[in-house]
């Protein structure tokens, strides 16, 4: 509701400039255009909401929980925005996550391993993962929808071949260490990584040359190869970078739960593809900014957390993400048709969101 | 002829005004189509025909415009497309629809209802009635065809089918000859001519001065959203439509340009060039070899499906090829776009929307993407160089757009030509092919892209052009080289060809081809 009442706004302001100042009205279409503010509006109207149902929504604790999850699910959804921005996108996150996890901590337990080097084992198994699905997807043009579901059964397969359904446990004191670790905020290694991921990501999709061939190789993989990109090395990169991240996010729940558990990750893709969603990252390639997708991720937390907090049943906080995930596609779309207005519709237009702006 | 003082129009407009967010596209226009003509609707891009036609044909409903339509001397408003179709008007659309996994009866009476009993599909009387379509059109389609197996020159007239078994009183026909070759072209004025015959009205839309003066009887040249000229047939003149269409008299349509010398060290070199067919698009390329120099300006002529445009994409590495390639001297192996912009070639796709822009960013990116090396330092965008460049280029090449952060998609073609032909200057090529360079863009934008092709090739760039307009390639090129069916079939210096000699050129390499296949089979059997 926010983002439709945001919507109209946007609208009477646009057609109330005519006349006055091109340069203005430019500046406040491009502002609108840009798909983070919409949703950056609608995350401080929850918020708002939220905290006057209850206030303990922003106590210290709450705003803690609400990171913590997100510091998780956000190094994933990192790596999931740059695949998307690249025209793909990875079901089997949520797998690759728990497999990483329990690899690792296998790694270090079974094989007694040093602890960096299970770490790296870890790591190499998502960037592993990745590069698998990036291979079957560029190479025999399977669809990622079909590649990357076949491989989130497989994962969990495997996940329960190598613990045998049992958690990996104990392990080295030095992993619950990192896991118990405060940091900032009471917040601990996940969330410094995940901030420092989050700012390097989002510079490389917007300042350089990398990033810029992304937005092109999922905006028209065709046009992309005929200006002497390398398609297929772009997208194999990114499946590879996702799995990776998500071997990270795994073992950062690891960590945290000083345990191998086979149920790290579970459900996660969804999430983090549905919070990226919301934040305008489009599923159809080469559209959506870093910051867009990670305040879409913390949206859906918010929503999930305020919930819980002003006392509503469990089972409608599944009802509201899915209903604000529908909504705020539908409203990307009708934003996109606006400022598109007069081109046809037939092209795939998503020339809303702009990587080369400047932070303004 | 009908008595035209006495018949009101079939379609009329009145003061059609029409305007998007503040811009005026329509200013006003009074426009009428009498019984049994053929009416050309003129005009550049952004003057308003595309506009008219949609009001025409109810995609602007009623009451988004001001002004009246009268079909028959009588006012109607349409609220939708059906309903302008039940008024009489039909519709052709430019971009081919049709649904390819249907057969081609079904496709001509798609949306018709009452075939059969309810809603039970009588096959064979659909089929008999479409095949009366076809007779009634001079074509020996056969309705039970998958639409998947025709050309799309076929598919072409299997829409006009369509809108004709709605038995309007007028058939709009949008930009029809647009991806037709010459043939094709002829064999669709039968159509027309024999529809003419039988009394239809006839709205012809187009951007092609020789097909106005071949067909149609009367015209409207808009210009910036008013009728800026209406011209009878007694009155056609090339030189007064472009008046009419820019506003000012365009002196030459294709600059002057000297060839190198003959001796000139050729800069590309293509030997014994083959590609293999692909089923139903073409027949391949054989054996086809061939110089460029440095400031020459080579054309290929050719109908579609000749092999012409495979030629460009083996040299750029989109189709796999056989055969030798070498600039300056130095042979290069062009697996990948990237392995022909390392030898310093650049290709100007035919289709933009499909292989050029790229939607998801704005103009500036859509320039410099590719060519960001040169405007980064350790991979980071130097966004105050990128802004200059891209400035400098708009400028070199009069893009107009609001800002390098405009988006690409509220352009018009010709500046989207533009953008492209600065997108690939960019690169710096020594060997540019150009695919259908003039495809879409108006009259004023036509002579900019020609003049720009004759600068390029006066700094030494070596050039290939490919265009569908026989005249256009034999007009801008030093040197013609003809394809027909995959085989280089005849070469013209500049000045010795024309249109009809190149066809001629071409219909007697096909029937040589087509006997010597005769005497094979022959022999064979």
């Amino acid at each position: 509701m926010e983002r439709e009442d945001n919507m109209e706004r946007t609208v009477e302001r646009d057609s109330g400039f005519e006349g006055s100042g091109r340069a203005l009205r430019d500046r406040l279409t491009r502002l609108v255009a840009v798909g983070e503010v919409g949703v950056l509006l609608a995350l401080i109207v929850l918020v708002a909401f939220f905290y006057m149902m209850e206030p303990a929504f922003l106590s210290e604790r709450n705003i803690r929980a609400i990171l913590r999850v997100v510091s998780f699910i956000g190094i994933i959804a990192i790596g999931q925005t740059i695949l998307l921005v690249c025209g793909e996108f990875d079901l089997s996150v949520g797998a690759v996550a728990g497999l990483s996890a329990v690899c690792s901590a296998k790694l270090m337990t079974a094989l007694a391993l040093p602890v960096p080097l299970a770490l790296l084992g870890g790591v190499m198994v998502g960037a592993g993962v990745g590069l698998v699905n990036g291979l079957v997807v560029v190479k025999l043009k399977i669809p990622a929808f079909i590649q990357t579901l076949g491989m989130l059964f497989i994962g969990q397969g495997l996940i329960q071949v190598v613990t045998n359904g049992y958690p990996v446990y104990p392990l080295p004191p030095i992993i619950s260490d990192i896991g118990y670790a405060s940091i900032i905020f009471g917040l601990g290694w996940s969330f410094v990584f995940f901030v420092i991921a989050a700012l390097g990501a989002d510079f490389v999709l917007r300042r350089t040359v990398l990033g810029r061939n992304m937005y092109a190789t999922g905006g028209n993989p065709e046009v992309a190869r005929l200006v002497g990109i390398d398609t297929n090395r772009y997208k194999i990169g990114a499946f590879m970078t996702v799995g990776a991240l998500a071997a990270i996010a795994g073992m950062f729940v690891m960590a945290d739960l000083a345990s191998g558990t086979t149920s790290i990750g579970s459900g996660w893709e969804l999430n983090v593809i549905a919070g990226v969603v919301v934040g305008g990252v489009s599923l159809f390639g080469g559209a959506g900014t870093m910051a867009g997708g990670l305040i879409g991720v913390l949206l859906l937390q918010v929503v999930t957390s305020g919930l819980v907090v002003v006392g509503v049943n469990a089972n409608w906080q599944q009802i509201a993400v899915g209903v604000i995930m529908v909504m705020a596609v539908g409203l990307d779309i009708l934003r996109r048709r606006f400022f598109i207005a007069g081109s046809g519709g037939a092209q795939p237009v998503a020339a809303s969101t702009e990587p080369a702006a400047k932070p303004s | 002829m009908t008595d035209l003082s006495t018949a009101p129009p079939v379609i009329q407009t009145r003061a059609i005004v029409k305007s998007f967010s503040g811009v005026q596209a329509l200013r006003g226009v009074d426009f009428a189509v009498h019984p049994g003509e053929i009416h050309a609707l003129l005009g550049q891009n952004g003057a308003g025909k595309s506009t008219l036609v949609k009001i025409l044909n109810g995609v602007h409903k009623a009451g988004s415009y001001s002004g009246e339509i009268l079909v028959d001397g009588k006012p109607v408003t349409f609220a939708s497309t059906s309903e302008a179709r039940a008024c009489g008007v039909g519709y052709v659309p430019q971009e081919i629809e049709v649904l390819e996994q249907l057969t081609v009866a079904e496709n001509v009476f798609a949306g018709h209802t009452g075939l059969g009993r309810g809603p039970i599909i009588n096959r064979r009387r659909m089929e008999q009635e479409a095949r009366a379509l076809f007779d009634e059109l001079g074509l020996s389609i056969d309705p039970r065809m998958l639409v998947a197996s025709l050309t799309s020159a076929q598919r072409h007239l299997v829409m006009i089918a369509r809108a004709l078994s709605f038995k309007p009183r007028v058939l709009m026909l949008d930009e029809p000859t647009a991806s037709l070759s010459g043939v094709e072209v002829e064999r669709l004025f039968s159509v027309l001519r024999r529809l003419k015959a039988q009394g239809k009205t006839m709205i012809f839309i187009t951007h092609r001065l020789p097909e106005v003066l071949a067909i149609c009887d009367r015209a409207t040249v808009l210009r910036d959203g008013r009728v800026a000229a209406a011209i009878e047939r007694e009155d056609f003149d090339e030189e007064q439509f472009i008046y009419a269409m820019s506003g000012q008299k365009l002196q030459r349509l294709y600059p002057h340009h000297d060839a190198p010398p003959a001796e000139t060290r050729p800069l590309l070199q293509v030997k014994n060039l083959s590609i293999a067919g692909r089923f139903g698009v073409n027949r391949g390329v054989s054996d086809v070899s061939f110089d460029v120099r440095p400031g020459e300006i080579l054309g290929l002529a050719g109908l579609l499906g000749s092999g012409r445009t495979e030629i460009l994409h083996a040299i750029y590495g989109r189709v796999p090829y056989s055969g030798e390639i070498a600039v300056d001297g130095a042979p290069v192996a062009i697996r990948t776009a990237a392995d022909a912009r390392a030898a310093g070639i650049a290709l100007l796709t035919e289709d933009r929307k499909r292989d050029g822009l790229l939607f998801n960013l704005p103009v500036g990116a859509n320039i410099t993407i590719g060519n960001l090396t040169k405007l980064s330092s350790h991979g980071m965008v130097r966004e105050g160089r990128e802004k200059n460049a891209v400035l400098a280029a708009m400028r070199a090449l009069n893009v107009k757009a609001r800002s390098p952060q405009a988006s690409v998609a509220h352009l018009s073609g010709g500046n989207q030509q533009k953008l492209l032909f600065a997108r690939v200057l960019m690169s710096a090529p020594r060997v540019l092919l150009l695919d259908e360079p003039t495809k879409g863009v108006d009259a004023a934008t036509r002579a900019e892209i020609y003049r720009l092709i004759v600068d390029l090739a006066d700094k030494g760039v070596a050039l290939v052009v490919v265009a569908s307009e026989l005249e256009e390639v034999i007009g801008i090129a030093d040197r013609c080289l003809v394809v027909a069916d995959g085989r280089l079939v005849g070469e013209f210096q500049r000045g010795e060809g024309s249109e009809d000699k190149v066809l001629r050129t071409i219909t007697a390499a096909q029937a040589e081809m087509q006997r010597a296949a005769l005497a094979n089979a022959g022999h064979a059997g």
